[in-house]
């Protein structure tokens, strides 16, 4: 099986993934990361790790629909699986847990 | 809809799917348009272009990229390369030679282009040396002659408008002024003391922004006040450790001047670099020479100017000329005209031709840069003609190799990668040449040349070169190989058509035409320089030694002459304005003399002496007498040259009066014409006369043979004791006169060296096609032997054939080299004549080196036991 670990800008790209749902493809994603994080990025970096993440098997695509601007090209949209859903939520509960045992902003 | 012109740069998208996994094109492609659009829609279309190369250059991910290579070809690859190992090692002598001579030609190459990048690197680290330029003055005389020279015209129109340049010439934002001629860049030194410390110094004099104009950084005290006023001084990281602990501690303190004037240091520059033409130790204001009367005026002052980013020299040049000729007088005689010639070129391009800055160390780079090419095809083309003599060991393999399927490009591909092996282990050794022989060269060129190792463009072009090397040497043998018929090579022996013998006897020829080119050269310019070095120059240069006339040497000259007589090892004393090798100064406007045509010019160079000069310097009398000190009138007298007598056109010149400046006197002698300075320009026209109180110059003594040592021990003592406030400093005549030829003599040295290597890697490629040769004719030789020829008829039946090339070689040389050479040789007013002798001396050499290189094989084919060689048939 392939390494699972979740690295901080994977995770970030997954979530916006999720966010984005029908949207999801490699220019959204890169251009919602910015808007979020105001952090550049290139399309190339997203879609690298878009790559990755489909792999690793946290990532389903398939070729959706073509507009104008694209210059009539189809555009790959990216869905979570169930185990991205997973990971996901372990690396959720992971944090909040160490959250919960930071003394001075528990509960905060 | 969007514009046309509105679409992503297409360039960038080639580029995108050129690397680009094809699958992933379609939504790559989609999305960079989305985001070009909307970038576009938001903001300039220029940004969004960049921005699409940007997205473009960062798909250049693992993920992303075509696999270039595919598995089975990074295997051909490494068989490629296992191959050319193989077969390079299995021929080790063909490879040694290949290699090894490639390796030498690129050193050479190497080491003539870093000689040539030193040379052309000179002056080109100021930072605004793009928008400097040196005004040169033409002189057009009244016979029509163009006279040009790097001196700012000094007359009162001429130096009014060089000072008015900046406002009456919007271009030029900054003019700046030094001194040459006594000082810059041949410096006579100047004594500076501080305390007990006392050193002799060079420099020279500028306007206040010399440095704002210049890259000589400041490392103590401000640019700006550097040499703001006259009474201040900027000197060298070195001067200022000569006299203080620090140049921070100089800042401030008094320098004494010539046991004159005190300066202030105001300012420390870093010591100026090799490769500044302008070479100083001090620099002091200019005005100091107007208003505290540092030294008689100068007559060569060089302006250069800053001109305003992208102005035109040309046009500044015309409207510098225009205003000039406003303000000259119509009556001046000699009209004057200036021109902009580029400041870095200063160094190169020193010379003038008809009025326009011409000449100079230019015509050396430009010939070696054609040296290295020559070289560099030289030894591509033995590469060339060892690999396809070698295809004869090679048929066999590329025949079997077709016969079971490889393509011709897989073949080519082979070839080409096992060449390019060779040419880089060349490289590696040629690199390793250089490294290792660089302190030498250093020393031969008198250069610091360091290897630009951890310059990232050396390693580019040195790979660049490298590529291009083995495609120009290996792509004839490499298609030569692949388009064999197997057929044939399998029936038998690898035939060479006659016209690819043709070709590779036409490159043999080529190469040799090539170095018997250089060598012819180098002998002419060797002789020629021999010549200059050797000749009689009309005095006797040896045992002579001369000191700088300064402080009580002239006011106490004849207390000094008779101090110096009396001490063991001098044999005479005497003094001159000018040294006797390098006098300088011309002039005509003052001199006149009975008999003088209305409107004659001539050009004289006067020179001021003692009363044994023609007996010092062992000069000739070929009419009247010479300066006699017990007849009084002599001290008024004149003495002329032959060509001095010949251009002022009188007869019976013994008696006839002369004037010069203040002083009027009779002609009492004629001397014979001898060298006063360099051999590149003719003999000028020389008035001599006595100076009683001559305040400039050089005191000149005779030493007696083999006392050198007791003569410079006297000379010490005498002048410590006469001249306390001076250090001692003297210099050799006879190296002086040979420093006037530095760059002919480093260029000669180094033609020599790189015709020797040319050589050498002909006569490699000769041994190895020789090699070739012989393996060819084992059989023919062996059946000869059988029927009775004897070893001398072997050898000279091999040998001709190479000699019959090189004959054909040197006699399409000859007439060639003799043109070119008769031509170079048109530029010295005095030259060796081309004899026959020369070319049948070279030819000889030729003939030699080529029996000697052929011989080897020839005697191992001489030797051979044919029923060894016979038996396999």
């Amino acid at each position: 099986m392939k390494e699972t670990r979740l690295g901080e800008f994977e995770e970030v790209i997954l979530l916006l993934v999720g966010i984005l749902e029908e949207d999801a493809y490699a220019f959204k994603i890169s251009d919602e990361f910015e808007a979020q994080t105001g952090r550049s990025v290139s399309i190339g970096a997203v879609h690298s790790t878009l790559n990755r993440l489909s792999e690793k098997g946290f990532l389903n695509s398939e070729m959706g629909a073509s507009s104008p601007e694209r210059g009539g090209r189809r555009k790959r949209i990216y869905t979570i699986t169930a185990l991205g859903h997973r990971v996901l939520t372990e690396a959720k509960d992971f944090r909040v847990s160490l959250w919960n045992q930071f003394p001075g902003l528990a509960n905060g | 809809m969007v514009k046309k012109n509105n679409t992503p740069p297409k360039l960038a998208e080639r580029l995108l799917l050129w690397f680009l996994k094809e699958q992933l094109a379609e939504e790559v492609l989609g999305d960079l348009n989305e985001k070009f659009y909307s970038e576009a829609a938001n903001g300039s279309l220029r940004r969004a272009k960049l921005n699409y190369w940007h997205q473009v250059i960062h798909y250049l991910r693992p993920f992303a990229i075509k696999s270039i290579s595919s598995k089975t070809q990074n295997i051909m690859l490494i068989h490629h390369l296992k191959i050319g190992f193989r077969s390079i090692r299995s021929s080790k002598s063909y490879s040694i030679i290949n290699i090894s001579g490639l390796a030498l030609g690129l050193a050479s190459f190497l080491f003539i282009m870093l000689w040539v990048n030193d040379e052309l690197q000179m002056d080109n680290f100021h930072s605004k040396s793009q928008q400097l330029y040196n005004v040169y003055q033409t002189i057009e005389e009244q016979s029509g002659n163009l006279n040009g020279s790097p001196n700012t015209p000094l007359s009162n129109a001429g130096a009014l408008l060089l000072d008015s340049a900046e406002s009456e010439i919007p271009e030029v934002k900054m003019v700046n002024h030094y001194a040459t001629g006594y000082e810059l860049p041949w410096g006579f030194p100047k004594t500076f003391r501080r305390g007990e410390k006392l050193f002799k110094l060079s420099g020279s004099r500028a306007s206040p922004n010399f440095f704002e104009m210049f890259d000589y950084p400041i490392i103590a005290g401000s640019k700006q006040a550097a040499i703001k006023d006259i009474s201040r001084i900027a000197i060298s990281r070195k001067m200022a450790l000569m006299f203080f602990d620090s140049p921070e501690e100089a800042i401030g303190k008094t320098l004494n001047y010539e046991n004159n004037l005190d300066f202030q240091v105001q300012a420390v520059f870093e010591d100026v670099p090799q490769n500044s033409s302008l070479e100083f130790d001090y620099v002091i204001n200019i005005e100091n020479q107007i208003l505290r009367k540092v030294e008689w005026a100068s007559h060569k002052i060089i302006t250069t100017y800053l001109l305003e980013e992208g102005a035109n020299p040309d046009e500044v040049s015309q409207k510098l000329s225009a205003y000039l000729s406003h303000r000259v007088d119509e009556n001046a005689g000699n009209k004057v005209s200036v021109g902009l010639q580029p400041f870095k070129d200063q160094y190169l391009v020193s010379g003038f031709d008809n009025g326009k800055p011409a000449n100079g160390k230019m015509a050396y780079v430009k010939l070696f840069i054609g040296v290295a090419i020559f070289i560099l095809i030289v030894a591509c083309i033995n590469f060339m003609n060892l690999s396809t003599a070698r295809s004869v060991k090679k048929g066999k393999e590329v025949a079997v190799r077709k016969v079971v399927g490889s393509s011709k490009s897989l073949l080519v591909q082979q070839f080409l990668s096992e060449f390019l092996l060779m040419t880089l282990m060349a490289f590696a050794l040629a690199v390793l040449i250089v490294f290792s022989l660089l302190p030498a060269f250093n020393q031969f060129t008198g250069k610091q040349i360091e290897l630009p190792l951890t310059e990232l463009w050396f390693w580019a072009s040195l790979l660049v070169l490298a590529f291009m090397t083995s495609f120009a040497a290996g792509a004839y043998p490499s298609f030569f190989l692949s388009a064999l018929v197997p057929a044939r090579i399998l029936k038998g022996t690898v035939r060479f058509s006659n016209r690819s013998r043709l070709f590779q006897k036409g490159l043999v020829v080529f190469q040799f035409c090539l170095s018997i080119m250089l060598l012819i050269s180098t002998v002419v310019f060797t002789w020629q320089t021999n010549y200059i070095r050797n000749s009689n120059l009309g005095y006797d240069k040896e045992n002579l030694i001369y000191v700088r006339i300064e402080g009580n040497l002239n006011p106490k000259y004849d207390l000094l002459r008779k101090r110096l007589n009396s001490m063991p090892g001098i044999a005479l004393v005497d003094r001159s304005s000018e040294a006797p090798h390098a006098m300088n100064f011309e002039t005509a406007d003052p001199i006149n003399w009975e008999g003088k045509q209305e409107g004659q010019v001539v050009s004289f160079k006067p020179v001021s002496v003692g009363f044994d000069f023609t007996k010092i310097m062992d000069l000739q009398v070929v009419e009247g007498r010479a300066f006699d000190r017990n007849i009084a009138s002599d001290s008024n007298a004149f003495m002329i040259n032959e060509i001095a007598l010949r251009e002022m056109g009188i007869k019976d010149p013994i008696g006839k009066w002369i004037s010069a400046w203040e002083k009027k006197g009779h002609i009492v002698g004629v001397l014979k014409d001898f060298h006063t300075h360099s051999f590149k320009q003719k003999i000028k026209p020389l008035v001599v006369d006595v100076k009683e109180d001559l305040y400039f110059g050089e005191v000149i003594v005779r030493t007696e043979p083999g006392k050198t040592k007791e003569a410079l021990a006297s000379m010490e003592q005498v002048l410590e004791e006469i001249n306390p406030d001076y250090p001692f400093s003297y210099k050799f005549l006879d190296a002086e006169y040979m420093k006037l030829y530095k760059s002919e003599e480093t260029v000669s040295n180094l033609c020599n060296l790189f015709a020797g290597l040319a050589i050498i890697i002909s006569c490699l490629g000769l041994l190895g096609l020789s090699m070739f040769s012989a393996q060819q004719r084992t059989k023919e030789m062996g059946i000869r032997k059988v029927l009775g020829a004897d070893a001398g008829h072997i050898l000279s039946k091999f040998s001709v054939q190479f000699l019959v090339l090189v004959a054909i070689a040197f006699l399409i040389t000859v007439p060639l080299a003799w043109l070119l050479m008769n031509d170079w040789l048109q530029g010295f007013a005095y030259r060796i004549d081309l004899s026959w002798w020369i070319f049948a001396l070279v030819g000889l050499i030729i003939l030699g080196i080529t029996l000697l290189t052929v011989s080897f094989q020839s005697f191992k084919l001489a030797r051979i036991n044919p029923a060894r060689t016979l038996r396999s048939e």
